[in-house]
């Protein structure tokens, strides 16, 4: 009626030929003998050696031989069949073994973690010792992962490397194996991130900067940013394809830095492919990628902005030549010539504002960075328009421009301020040339009513304070404390109109 | 009506069997190890189990706690009464099975 109640005491050495037959017949499963599955008879025989052989009384506890011989199940089988089968093989082959070794691995662990289970329960709690399914992995790791994980490294980013040069390789199979790097940290990505991960950045380094250098003498500008783009754009499927997700930023950044950072200036300053001749050609899409890849680096792009401000700037500078030019030349003929030259000069700045705020919107998709640098750009060119109309009208007493001239001269420039919305400019340029230009204001022969009908327009188009102001000097020493005291109040007083 | 699949088996020492229900009998840890093991237990198929030491008076009682161990899961409160001659064997037996 009740349990057996006189339980023959079981040896160790009796119990433990039982256990032995059945990791025999595991060990032959695993490597492909032809043997029966496991029947839960036979589970329950294990099953129950163990837990006799543990519920004895305490000499005849054998649950520490028990711990420790289930341990050196796994040792023995690792040194005996496991590490020769990897030895002998290498490469790409020893990769596939590894990954079935592995396999077949956690299959035994977690067959003969089921058979001791009754030690799981209280010894290791009693004697505080890892758990059964733990010692079996720390048997792989420190027997298997420990002698193997160079090679493997070696071997893994070989493969990654003839990938790169266009090979078709086994991906499934990487990503077993650096499934192995992962599982053996046991929840930590460490033994991924020390063993593997800095190794592979590391060659990633040398191998794009050995690419970049030739790259950066052979090809143009666009030609390059279309290889890194490219390159970019692998290396990330990569991540998808076999990497560790947590590899992706650090991968990229290497990368970037290689082919981007170290050849910044190099590459835009490129004689006929570089940025300036890309925005001079109106290479929008090269530009665009231009902006792309350069965004990704932390302060990628003010070079480029600097390019950009400096062709703006150089654009316009050209275009007030060119109607300073003609303006000057023109001094002589009528007076209808010389108004439609300034008018085209007018037309032309708006075009080349019009171009350019495309590119910023198009290209640079409207970065903060590349409109602060037109802008810059074209304060820039208005300084140099204001000086040449200075220049200008200071000739004007002898060269005797008409009234027209002057006055489009004076709406050109109060357009354009308006544009820029920034008084202190103009401040700023009264107080250097004013002194010239109020003379020549106020004693050329032009004086009276041009004075006052181009201080007219600048007062239309500006900031109505200022030229109120200057229109009630009568000495140029009394003009100049003007302008002085108005340049250090415009800033507070004038409202900044952004063309936007 | 239970079907043939969810249905487990189990026999006591004298050759009782003792059918429950499949998730009744996963309550055990031991039993859901044998049952549900991927390495293919035959007997995970033919549901199963022989218990050569555990008798059947036991074994029935073992069967109960697992019904009533399913319903108290489920909110009801009930109690479980046990005779304290069999009390030993049941622990012994539910140390065994996991229980």
């Amino acid at each position: 009626m009740t349990m057996n109640r006189e339980r023959e005491v079981i040896e160790l050495e009796q119990g433990w030929a039982v256990m032995q037959k059945g990791i025999t017949k595991l060990k032959n499963l695993l490597e492909g003998v032809p043997e029966q599955q496991f029947n839960s008879k036979e589970y329950i025989m294990f099953y129950k050696t163990i837990y006799k052989m543990c519920t004895q009384k305490p000499l005849q506890d054998y649950s520490q031989q028990l711990y420790d011989r289930y341990r050196e199940s796994f040792e023995e089988y690792i040194n005996s069949t496991v590490l020769p089968a990897l030895r002998e093989k290498h490469d790409e082959f020893m990769l596939r073994e590894l990954v079935m070794r592995w396999d077949n691995h956690k299959i035994m662990v977690r067959w003969l973690s089921r058979f001791f289970n009754y030690l799981d329960r209280y010894f290791i709690a009693r004697k505080s010792l890892p758990a059964l399914g733990e010692v079996g992995l720390m048997c792989f790791r420190d027997l298997v992962y420990a002698e193997m994980k160079t090679n493997v490294k070696d071997a893994v980013i070989t493969l990654i490397d003839r990938e790169r040069e266009g090979e078709q390789i086994d991906r499934a199979l990487l990503k077993s194996v650096l499934g192995i790097f992962v599982e053996i940290g046991m929840g930590n990505m460490d033994v991924y991130e020390t063993d593997f991960e800095g190794f592979m950045l590391q060659d990633t380094a040398a191998y794009y900067s050995h690419k970049a250098a030739s790259w950066i003498e052979e090809d143009s500008c666009p030609d390059y940013m279309l290889k890194a783009e490219e390159c970019l754009k692998r290396e990330k499927e990569r991540v998808g394809h076999y990497l560790h997700a947590s590899s992706e930023q650090k991968l990229l950044e290497k990368v970037q830095h290689e082919l981007l950072t170290k050849y910044e200036n190099h590459l835009l300053e490129k004689e006929h492919s570089g940025c300036d001749a890309l925005l001079r050609d109106d290479k929008v899409e090269d530009l665009s990628r231009m902006y792309r890849l350069f965004c990704r680096i932390s302060r990628g792009l003010e070079p480029v902005a600097a390019i950009f401000r400096q062709h703006v700037t150089d654009e316009g500078i050209m275009l007030v030549k060119q109607a300073a030019d003609a303006a000057s030349s023109n001094k002589g003929e009528k007076k209808d010539s010389v108004g439609a030259q300034e008018q085209a000069f007018v037309c032309n700045v708006n075009e080349l504002h019009d171009k350019c705020l495309l590119y910023v919107s198009e290209c640079f998709l409207n970065d903060s960075l590349f409109h602060e640098a037109l802008k810059e750009a074209f304060c820039n060119i208005s300084e140099e328009l204001l000086v040449t109309v200075f220049d200008l009208l200071k000739k004007g007493g002898s060269v005797k421009l008409s009234d027209e001239a002057i006055e489009d001269t004076s709406e050109k420039v109060g357009e354009l301020l308006a544009y820029i919305g920034d008084q202190d400019l103009f401040a700023k340029l009264w107080r250097i040339d004013g002194d010239t230009l109020a003379s020549s204001l106020t004693s050329s022969s032009n004086e009276g009513v041009p004075q006052h009908s181009s201080l007219q327009q600048l007062r239309d188009e500006s900031d109505p304070s200022i030229v109120v102001a200057l229109m009630g000097t009568t000495t140029t020493e009394d003009f100049f404390t003007r302008v002085t005291t108005l340049g250090r109040g415009s800033g507070k007083d004038s409202q900044l109109e952004s063309h936007e | 009506m239970v079907r043939k699949e969810d249905t487990v088996r189990l026999i006591s020492a004298e050759g009782h069997e003792f059918v429950i229900e499949r998730e009744a009998a996963l309550v055990s840890n031991t039993l859901k190890n044998i049952l549900t093991s991927t390495g293919g237990f035959t007997e995970t198929q033919l549901g199963e189990v022989r218990f050569p030491e555990i008798s059947a008076p036991i074994l029935e009682k073992v069967c109960q706690y697992f019904y009533w161990s399913l319903q108290f899961a489920s909110g009801k409160e009930t109690e479980f009464h046990i005779e304290p001659e069999m009390t030993l064997e049941l622990m012994m037996a539910a140390n065994y099975l996991h229980t």
